[in-house]
């Protein structure tokens, strides 16, 4: 086991408050911003973030210094950058520690990144239950704004850059990049596949939509330089630290700043391992949009290719733990209903689909499962991904997870006509939403 | 009738913005709060202010979890039922609570005080089960604890967080 | 020009070219909801996934979404592929209400077609079926939401592609819903078309409800004659009544889409009160007699008076065969006429166009569309052709600029430059602009010598008004930088010096820019013909009114009036009745039950465009378009035994069935006339038209097929400029208001104002004007208003606006106002005339 690893992102994690710029300032921060607004070109910026190995840390790990070489030199102004902060991926919640312990932070990430692409406006989109941290980044924008890091001429660079917190009013889709776009521009947030955002994406301009997370990587890459942060990583493809997020069956479910590629053991150990009396199960490894993995996978590297290559991916790392008295049929059901409910009812397999699936899960659980619904599920649940966008697919993995590792629980459900697990501990409340029962939604206004 | 007030708050905040379009949520979020809920007023409203036709208003309205076009109570609990949660609803807080204020998901108390909805997941899974009022993040709750925050929501005013 | 292969047959398309298409050009139709050619692809539906064997793209991929690219070998029948789609239709019909049997769609329902095609036959989901609400969307359109499968054709249709914003779509997931805010008429003039396009039956045509299966329908292609755009339907009627009207594709002129006049306008033609049998004295005759005793009185008053004694009226609602007859049967027997216009100034307005449109600067609505600047000179698109509107969205939507000179309160659903300027002001206007835009050019001497000298010629003075000007400025150094500008006229309420400038003006552009195009708006579905048939006839026919007069003073005796309403025009005026009570002899023709049909004592019925012939129609391009009859006419088994089956009454012959085409009746007259040796008149018809006018002679070298064959001179190098006055903006004096007659979308236009459909949405009159002129007169808004007119007056609401010019009076030529007299335009009105009552 290594040494306490160094902590990049939540080094100045406190237990009562978020950190101050005075706090963020003695160690070091905003030095890389002063070190490199018209210091350094945008293009060598990039080039460093590039080098850096720096995947996004949204969910689809896509290089950050890929997505901004689509800005080409020449493109439109002005150009925007949005932080991504939606967050609202089931299991996850490490935007919220983030922004909540280091605020500063992220705003010397956002402006640098902003600087590397020469957004001249960022747009920073919060979901609407972290209304709290809302307020909180507005409150630290003025005073970083007063300190001079953002505005007009920023520290005499020649740089503009300015920053608002945008609001909104709650839906999942809004976290898909080309979904928030439209959302800020005041239309339903559909997600447009026919533009490409580096391109024309706000506005019709150049924008370009990163997580917090991935953005709040960027200062320390430009102060220790690409090889630093390369070799922060417990993996050979893998660059930087990541934060975990544990909750579940766990002892002490938190947020885990750890190198990237960290062993899955080494991170529920962290977590305090298993809750007294639990024994592991299942995990969902990146959010409620992955596929469950079961014990075998206990000791996978936590990198996006690692996890690739054992089929599964990384997502938000976000590690959501399943002990052996929850019942996973329920477990999917609970994530098929709450994606059906969220889906934007564009596109046909997401709107008709995950209800249909829905419906057979909810069969199943309630002792009126048949053998024929698990085929049905399994194509079902595959054609997910000849949906519009990546919602659909995402809600399916954990079907198919459930369908490769846990079939045989299925089974049970199936032969015992009723969930195995109640009584046990967790079973599906049918209480919450009647789902066939929706009614009527034409409006009534007059 | 909107305060004037109101109105010319809105009015600055679109004037202010680049492109009123950008500002439609935060217009939707004030009114809101003074409507009580995204009232059919509050709908044309907003597309009179906006320049958009109340259809427009409303393809937006619909499209989101936080603006209630029905009536809502004074207090929106909003339950979180993502999957943590769901693990860690044991005692079933929802149903809970759901007994303890005589309503199902979705309804308000007959006093008008509490309308208690299911929520996707809030953020909150190292805190579950949790729930939002008003915006105002609770957990890890127990039946206890909703015992206790509903004793002191009824006792006391507190004023909407979420829509300023 | 990428290259591919789909099913194993290569193609090759144009860059861009997205993969269902360029399998349609194949023959192969994958299947699709959402996606459709006007629309574009948005990749809903999913339905219309094809698998990639090779190439860029691999798997299952859509085919609307997917460009074609060099080197794909694409597969639509591949299992993967199948097998997705049989999912997709089965989610589709998760919660479909399987109402087929009661549904206006069946049978032209691409729902059906796919779920049949298929091979969906059995509903395995066990849920319950989600329910919507239906809301009314007013008198055109039924709403049935629980068909819906999300395709989101309707939206795009309303909202991107028409410019209108009260329907759309509301909340998520599976619940989204698409409606209105709250129930009441859809407010586009085109909402008409979601039913067309409308792959189920959501959105149906509510006039034409449970009235009759598509496949109990008999269907042809023909043509919307409720203005001069000539756009194309398919019309279909059942037990001898029209039913209903669907546009047709037409690439040149309207594409998919009509609008809701020409959808729902048709009911004229199954009007309870169209007379239907020859009438003489009161008694209802035979055809034979009919012609017997129509050719022996006309001779007879021939040989007593002299042929000029008999004038002939005709009207631009009439097929070209009507018209020509006509023309020739005047030329032949040396009677007066045929005047085809129903007032002097729109007869040389009219002719004033068609003779400066040429091959070379006449655009076609689809041109118009790709337009990059479009000046409209005193033209209300949405009132008087609605389909130009919906063209110059699609050009707005391309970028163009869009900038109206006219005096009414325009509105179009697209954002444009309104210069309400009086009819007098639009010619300043249209000097400035171009000049300003092709000042350049001339200064370094690119022009030819004679647009050099039209340049010299064009007034330069900018009005006053500071506001005006600037525009005027900042517009014309946009017309500058266009490359492809179409400057638009309407003939309506234009002064006849704007006709002839809007053509001077479009060939100085063309000879700036290479590039610039002319569009008129013509009064009446085959003015063009009619104008061309006028032009050729010298000396010009004297007007209705002078042929009035000669009746009143005894020198006409007869009168043939063929498919014409001279009510439209006279009524009101005493002398008018007093007129045709001195003739001796009137013989009206006509399938409108105008107000004369009843009156007279010689009737002889003639049959719509939907009935018995083919007919020819010239469009405002001078596109000659032609019409298939749909079915045999007769009255409506509805209307026989008032709607009970089988009718009562036994007949030989088809009840109500006597009508015939215009122009047949009117060679039969010809034949009576001339007794054996008549010419072939419908036969030899298009050699004659061709010897009297040979823009005509295109009609001999082909049959007039699809799109239609253009009746246009090519385009002259040697072109005349007109030498235009000097240009001011204001001519109306002070102390009175200049009135405007005008057309509405719905309730001024002739055929349409005889259907219940249109007559349904019509709004009541109303006069508007400006609101300075309002606080002149002390009038308020929701006054009603007195106007005095010649001795008559009538009382109206008052509408007050801003974005109209001040000085004017705007009035529509509704068809509530019938019996108002309205005399020649410009109509100017003494302030003292107008009263709040
Ligand atoms: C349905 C859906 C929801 C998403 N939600 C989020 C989110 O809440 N936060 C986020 O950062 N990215 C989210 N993403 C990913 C974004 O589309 C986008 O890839 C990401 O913000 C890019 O940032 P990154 O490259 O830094 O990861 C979501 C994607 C999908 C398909
Ligand atoms: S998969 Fe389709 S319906 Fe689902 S969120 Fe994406 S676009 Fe919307
Ligand atoms: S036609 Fe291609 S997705 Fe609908």
């Amino acid at each position: 086991m290594n040494n306490q690893p160094e902590l990049v992102l939540l080094k100045n994690r406190r237990p009562d408050r978020p950190a101050t710029i005075e706090e963020y300032r003695a160690g070091g921060g905003y030095a890389a911003l002063a070190a490199t607004l018209g210091k350094r070109s945008p293009q060598e910026v990039c080039q460093l973030v590039l080098d850096s190995g720096l995947r996004g840390r949204g969910g689809a790990g896509f290089p950050a210094g890929r997505k901004w070489a689509g800005v080409k030199e020449d493109a439109e102004f002005p150009r925007y950058l949005i932080p991504n902060t939606d967050e609202m991926e089931p299991g996850t919640f490490k935007d919220r520690v983030l922004v909540n312990a280091d605020p500063h932070l992220v705003i010397e990430g956002i402006i640098l990144s902003a600087y590397a692409v020469s957004a001249g406006k960022g747009i920073f989109f919060i979901r609407p239950s972290y209304e709290m941290d809302a307020e909180l980044i507005e409150r630290e924008l003025e005073v970083a704004r007063d300190a001079g890091f953002l505005g007009g001429n920023i520290l005499g660079s020649g740089f503009s850059f300015d920053l608002e917190v945008h609001r909104s009013a709650g839906r999942y889709i809004c976290g898909e990049a080309s979904a928030q776009v439209n959302a800020i521009m005041g239309k339903r947030a559909h997600p447009n596949k026919e533009v490409h955002m580096a391109h024309q994406g706000l506005w019709g301009k150049p924008t370009i939509v990163n997580n917090v997370e991935t953005l709040s990587c960027v200062p320390g890459i430009l102060r220790q330089g690409p090889e630093w942060f390369k070799g922060l990583a417990r993996t050979e493809s893998g660059a930087g630290t990541k934060l975990y997020c544990v909750s579940g069956r766990v002892c002490k479910p938190d947020v885990f700043e750890m190198p990237i590629g960290t062993r899955l053991s080494e991170i529920l150990d962290l977590a305090g391992g298993m809750c007294p009396g639990a024994e592991f199960k299942a995990v969902l490894p990146g959010g409620a949009s992955t596929e469950f993995m079961p014990k075998k996978f206990y000791d996978v590297e936590m990198d996006f290719e690692p996890l690739k290559a054992v089929g599964h991916r990384l997502g938000t790392g976000a590690i959501i733990v399943f002990d052996k008295n929850t019942c996973l049929v329920g477990a999917t059901l609970n994530l098929i209903e709450y994606f059906a409910r969220e889906s934007c009812g564009f596109c046909t397999p997401c709107r008709e689909g995950l209800p249909y699936i829905r419906d057979l899960l909810w069969r199943i659980e309630i002792g009126e499962g048949k053998e024929e619904y698990i085929p049905l599920l399994r194509e079902m649940a595959r054609h997910m991904d000849r949906s519009y966008c990546a919602f659909a697919p995402g809600a399916a993995a954990p079907v198919l997870g459930l369908l490769n590792y846990f079939e045989e629980e299925i089974r049970e459900h199936l032969s015992q006509k009723k969930c195995p697990y109640k009584g046990l501990g967790i079973e599906f409340r049918d209480s919450l939403i009647p789902m066939e029962k929706t009614e009527s939604t034409a409006p009534e206004n007059s | 009738m909107l305060p004037q007030e109101i109105r010319e708050n809105i009015q600055r905040l679109i004037e202010a913005a680049e492109r009123p379009r950008e500002q439609v949520i935060n217009v939707f979020y004030i009114l809101q709060k003074h409507y009580g809920y995204f009232s059919d007023e509050a709908v044309r409203e907003a597309a009179a202010l906006l320049k958009m036709t109340p259809l427009e208003v409303e393809e937006m309205a619909t499209f989101y979890d936080f603006l209630y076009r029905e009536p809502v109570g004074k207090f929106v609990i909003q339950v979180c039922d993502g999957v943590v949660c769901w693990m860690f609803h044991e005692n079933s807080i929802f149903d809970y609570l759901c007994q303890k204020l005589q309503v199902c998901a979705g309804q308000t108390t007959a006093d008008g005080l509490f309308t208690v909805l299911p929520t996707a997941c809030i953020g909150f899974c190292d805190r579950a089960p949790a729930m939002l009022i008003n915006g105002v993040f609770y957990g890890p709750l127990t039946p206890a604890k909703v015992d206790e925050i509903i004793a002191q929501l009824r006792s006391e005013h507190c004023d909407l967080v979420i829509c300023k | 020009m990428p290259q591919l292969i789909i099913d194993r047959r290569e193609i090759e398309v144009p860059a861009g070219t997205k993969v269902i298409e360029a399998a349609a050009r194949l023959g192969i139709i994958i299947p699709r909801f959402c996606y459709h050619p006007a629309l574009g692809s948005v990749g809903a539906c999913r339905v219309c996934a094809v698998k990639f064997l090779e190439g860029p793209v691999k798997g299952v991929e859509m085919s609307c979404m997917t460009a074609a690219q060099d080197g794909m070998v694409v597969s639509t029948t591949h299992p993967e592929a199948m097998e997705f789609r049989r999912y997709v239709i089965e989610w589709l019909m998760l919660h479909h209400p399987h109402d087929c049997p009661v549904c206006d769609e069946g049978g032209h329902c691409l729902l059906q077609d796919e779920t049949v095609s298929g091979g969906h036959g059995l509903r395995r989901y066990l849920g319950l079926k989600r329910t919507y609400r239906d809301q009314y969307l007013g008198a055109f359109v039924q709403h049935e939401m629980n068909r819906c499968i999300h395709c989101w054709r309707c939206r795009r249709f309303y909202q991107d592609f028409a410019g209108y914003r009260d329907y759309g779509v509301m909340q998520i997931g599976n619940r989204t819903y698409f409606g209105r805010f709250a129930d009441g008429p859809l407010e586009s003039p085109f909402a008409g078309n979601l039913i067309d396009l409308c792959p189920t039956g959501v959105l149906t045509d509510k006039p034409a409800r449970f009235k009759g299966r598509r496949w109990d329908l008999e269907r042809a292609p023909s043509l919307c004659l409720h203005c001069s755009l000539g756009c194309n339907i398919t019309g279909s009627a059942r037990y001898r009544e029209m039913i209903r009207v669907e546009g047709r594709l037409n690439e040149a002129v309207n594409g998919y889409f009509i609008c809701d006049r020409g959808r729902f306008g048709f009911a004229y033609a199954n009007h309870p009160e169209r007379a239907r049998t020859p009438r003489l004295d009161g008694q209802e005759v035979t055809w034979e007699e009919a012609c017997r005793t129509a050719a022996h009185r006309l001779t007879r008053i021939s040989r007593e008076y002299g042929p000029g004694a008999i004038a002939v009226w005709g009207s631009t609602r009439s097929s070209l065969a009507t018209l020509g007859v006509l023309q020739r049967l005047c030329r032949e027997q040396g009677w007066l006429g045929p005047q085809f216009f129903n007032s002097p100034s729109r007869e040389r307005k009219v002719k004033a166009a068609i003779s400066r449109l040429d091959a070379g600067v006449a655009v076609s609505l689809a041109d118009l569309e790709k337009a990059d600047f479009l000046l409209v000179a005193g033209a209300d698109p949405v009132n008087e052709a609605p389909m130009l509107a919906l063209g110059l969205r699609q050009a707005w939507r391309r970028g163009a600029t869009v900038v109206v000179l006219d005096p009414r309160p325009v509105h179009l659903p697209l954002e444009f430059e309104h210069l309400p300027v009086p009819p007098g002001g639009i010619d300043l206007c249209l000097d400035l602009l171009v000049r300003a835009a092709v000042s350049h050019s001339a200064t370094e001497g690119l022009l030819p010598e004679a647009a050099a000298a039209f340049f010299n010629n064009l007034s330069c003075e900018y009005p006053g008004d500071q506001p005006l000007q600037d525009r005027l400025v900042s517009l014309g150094m946009k017309l500058k930088e266009s490359k492809n500008p179409v400057i638009v006229c309407g003939l309506d309420i234009v002064r006849e010096s704007t006709v002839v400038l809007a053509a001077d003006h479009s060939r100085l552009l063309r000879a700036a820019k290479d590039r610039a195009g002319l569009f008129y708006l013509l009064p009446g579905p085959n003015a063009f013909g009619a104008g061309l048939l006028s032009l050729a006839g010298e000396p010009s026919s004297p007007s209705y009114a002078d042929m009035l007069a000669a009746a009143e003073q005894g020198r006409i005796k007869a009168l043939v009036m063929m498919e014409t309403d001279p009510f439209r025009t006279f009524a009101g005026q005493p002398q008018f009745l007093a007129a045709l009570d001195r003739l001796e002899f009137l013989l009206v023709l006509d399938y409108l039950p105008t107000p004369l049909t009843d009156r007279v004592q010689f009737f002889l019925p003639t049959t719509t465009v939907f009935e018995e012939e083919p007919s020819g129609w010239v469009n405002q391009e001078g596109r000659c378009q032609q019409a298939a009859p749909i079915y045999v006419g007769g009255r409506p088994i509805s209307q026989e035994g008032a709607g009970s089956h089988p009718p009562r009454v036994f007949l030989a012959g088809i009840p109500g069935g006597e009508p015939q085409p215009g122009g047949q009746t009117l060679a039969a007259l010809g034949v009576a006339l001339k007794g054996t040796g008549a010419p072939l008149y419908l036969e030899e018809l298009d050699t004659w038209l061709a010897e009297l006018n040979p823009v005509f002679a295109p009609l001999l070298e082909s049959k007039v097929t699809h799109p239609g064959v253009r009746l246009l001179p090519e385009a002259r190098g040697d072109y005349a400029f007109s030498h235009p006055n000097k240009a001011t903006l204001r001519d109306v004096p002070d102390d009175h208001l200049e009135l405007l007659l005008v057309d509405w979308t719905f309730g001024t236009e002739e055929l349409s104002g005889y259907a219940p459909p249109t007559q349904e949405v019509e709004q009541p009159p109303r006069l508007t004007m400006q609101s300075r002129d309002a606080l002149r007169l002390g009038l308020g808004p929701g006054d009603r208003v007195s106007l005095a007119l010649g001795g008559e007056s009538i009382t109206l609401d008052l509408e007050i606006v801003e974005n109209m010019a001040s000085g004017m009076m705007v009035l529509p030529r509704h068809r509530q106002l019938a019996g108002q007299k309205f005399p020649e335009g410009p109509i100017l009105v003494p302030l003292q005339n107008i009263h709040k009552v």
